[in-house]
């Protein structure tokens, strides 16, 4: 099951090589891009989900205010608020559930390709789908920044660890744990987790889940990156630049000027719709139906 | 926020990071290679010697069990320091985390040579199997070596060929390739055949090293060559298997189903087995040019494993986790034994004749298997299994 997704991009990868003048970090690179430039409507997707259900915080708080103790009530409350405002809860968590193995099988696809130990080379055997790439095989694994500059900057092997390579290799964990933070750092910008810190500060006894969600994303903008900078340092140095290039993309694509582009790009308008408000009254705590919505505006008393 | 709340939060995304790390290693292999099968002497008489990752030992072939360690002194069982009888086995982690693919070699009554996959040449004292000396080598070695002219030849994983003699253990000559050599190099009167992942086929002069011809397959050549009537049969990954002169000229190919890995096998009617990583095994008739005899898709998986041949049976062993018996004439399937868990058989086979030195009475069939728990079979030549060495 597994293979549909890996053998496909190992396969490409390999494609891509030759068509690249077999250059295999170009061939990483523009794979990396060209499949998160695919899955970017579900990232799309999952930050506008973010962004909704960030916009319902507010409102989600007085409820928990409204009906503290009530907790049957104010499940009920929370979920006809969801459902007037047509967001789903769980839904940024779809695009991501899909996302995610597309981005495992990328990784593993360098991995096999780079097949460096006969163990790994004989599994390769079996996913190369387009015939007349067994030829390629293996693919150049040692590869150089600058060619020129091979006495000062002697060739990297991409199946190696950092630690195993030049001296100069070690700034790739460092790269990877930059870039990994400063997309981190932009996903709790812009993708509905802003207040992340107001939400931490403002929480009390009881959390509520959008709470819960900002400060685990504000926890992951810390671990995430010194564990991949560590990954880094014993993984092939292949991986390092696979995990630069998709940080590097990520902060493009989460970057404001990024989105707008894309947006254009993939003609999604919904970034630019306004919330809807809903009232929250007495006797009916979600009330106002979507298409009777106002464009948001400060109220006045 | 409360701080069991944050604690559960930091748990909460510690365990994600573990989990899109382990997600991210599914399929990535933990080995380097499989298991090497081969004989050697202990005691004056013919041992299996099994190499597999972090392990070497050296088995009796009557009954698969560990072979005793016998003091030279008094003849009897040398014994731990639990009173339990000391069995020749050869720890990684007793030797600064050695990995072992490569056969061991008898250098005299009481040394062995073992090539590790961590650059080291180790001069083993056979006797207590300890680790005599240690000899740094220039890369890691995945293949088993060759001994000829006082030499070993030793192939290096990530490329080139160290000859050293057998003497001092000096090197002697070495040979640069532009990737790795995984298969043992062959020995041709005076010259050494050495197999290129680098698509190249290496024909050196024995004595020095000078290359005398070299020539290109367009894809991998993973296996040794088979010398027969002054020709070698060897296949390659791009799913094609030749037929070459010994001075490198191609005289004829045949196109497989898909890479070749494993080394061919020939009969005595010239007629030679090999099989591809699709699970097809095909019969070629050396004396016409490699024409077809028979070709069959026998197995659900590759067949890395070069065939065997004896009397009227080509035995195959493939990923699929079966080994398989074949009439030699037409390819049926005669038998077929499923290995319990169904574990890759990667590793070479290996046929032992009844002999003194053996100490067997019957052939026996060995089949490596990457499980630890069934990583050596025996199977008599009917398929009946007759023993199984765990680790």
């Amino acid at each position: 099951m597994w293979d549909l997704i890996l053998n496909p991009f190992v396969t490409i990868l390999a494609w891509l090589y030759a068509l690249l003048n077999q250059d295999i970090v170009l061939a990483i690179v523009v794979l990396t891009v060209i499949i998160r430039f695919l899955t970017y409507p579900l990232l799309a997707r999952q930050q506008e989900s973010s962004r909704r259900m960030q916009q319902l915080q507010p409102q989600l708080k007085k409820l928990q205010e409204k009906y503290k103790g009530d907790k049957e009530k104010m499940s009920q409350a929370q979920m006809k608020l969801y459902r007037e405002n047509k967001v789903n809860p769980a839904g940024g968590c779809f695009p991501m559930v899909i996302q995610f193995p597309i981005l495992i099988g990328l990784y593993q696809a360098i991995f096999f390709a780079l097949a460096a130990t006969p163990f790994q080379l004989v599994d390769l055997s079996e996913r190369l789908l387009i015939p007349g790439l067994d030829s390629l095989i293996p693919l150049q694994r040692m590869w150089s920044p600058v060619p020129q500059l091979l006495d000062f900057l002697p060739e990297l092997d991409l199946t190696l660890a950092p630690t195993e390579n030049p001296t100069y290799a070690l700034a790739l964990p460092l790269l990877v744990l930059v870039t990994t933070w400063a997309q981190q750092k932009l996903t709790m910008m812009t993708g509905g987790h802003a207040s992340a810190k107001k939400e931490d500060d403002d929480e009390d006894e009881s959390p509520s889940a959008g709470g819960q969600a900002a400060a685990m994303t504000k926890s992951m903008t810390t671990i995430m990156p010194i564990m991949f900078g560590f990954f880094s340092l014993s993984f092939s140095v292949g991986l390092s630049v696979y995990f630069v290039t998709s940080n590097l993309i990520g902060i493009v694509q989460y970057s404001p000027q990024g989105r707008r582009v894309l947006d254009k790009v993939f003609r999604s308008k919904k970034a630019d719709e306004a919330p809807v408000v809903v009232e929250l009254e007495d006797d009916a705590p979600v009330t106002k139906p979507r298409r009777k919505a106002r464009k948001k505006k400060p109220r006045r008393k | 926020m409360n701080s069991i709340g944050k604690k559960r939060l930091w748990l909460c995304a510690v365990l994600m990071c573990m989990a899109l790390a382990l997600t991210g290693c599914v399929g990535a292999r933990m080995g380097v290679s499989w298991p090497s099968v081969s004989l050697v002497e202990l005691d004056g008489s013919d041992h299996i010697a099994i190499a597999y990752n972090n392990e070497l030992s050296i088995l009796t072939p009557a009954n698969g069990a560990p072979a005793r360690l016998i003091s030279p002194i008094n003849g009897q069982p040398l014994r731990d320091n639990d009173n339990n009888p000391r069995t020749w086995t050869l720890r990684g982690s007793d030797n600064d985390g050695s990995q072992f693919y490569s056969a061991p070699l008898r250098l005299d009554e009481e040394t062995l040579l073992v090539a590790d996959n961590n650059r080291r040449l180790l001069k083993v004292d056979s006797v207590i199997a300890e680790v005599a000396r240690s000899i740094p080598l220039a890369d890691k070695v995945v293949a088993d070596p060759l001994v000829a002219g006082g030499l070993m030849i030793l192939p290096y994983q990530n490329g080139g060929i160290s000859a050293r003699s057998l003497q001092d253990l000096q090197e002697v000559w070495s040979f640069p390739t532009e990737e790795g050599v995984w298969a043992q190099p062959l020995l041709a009167g005076d010259m050494v055949i050495i197999a290129g992942i680098d698509h190249n086929l290496y024909a050196l002069r024995l004595e020095t090293g000078q290359l005398l011809w070299s020539l290109d397959l367009g894809g991998s050549v993973a296996s040794r060559p088979l010398l027969a009537n002054d020709r070698l049969y060897v296949g390659s990954f791009n799913k094609s298997f030749y037929e070459i002169s010994l001075d490198g000229i191609i005289l004829s190919h045949y196109e497989t189903q898909n890479w070749v890995w494993g080394s061919p096998a020939i009969d005595e009617y010239n007629i030679v087995y090999v099989a591809d990583l699709s699970g097809f095994v095909h019969a070629l008739d050396t004396e016409s040019g490699l024409m077809e005899r028979w070709s069959r898709q026998i197995a659900e998986r590759g067949i890395r494993a070069g065939p065997l041949v004896y009397q009227d049976r080509v035995f195959v062993a493939s990923r699929d986790g079966k080994v398989y018996w074949l009439d030699r004439r037409d390819g049926e399937l005669i038998n077929a034994r499923e290995i319990d868990e169904r574990p890759e058989l990667l590793g070479d086979m290996m046929l032992l004749e009844p002999s003194e030195t053996l100490q067997i009475d019957e052939p026996l069939l060995l089949v490596t298997s990457v499980h630890d728990a069934r990583l050596l079979i025996a199977f008599g030549i009917d398929g009946r299994q007759t023993w199984v060495y765990p680790r």
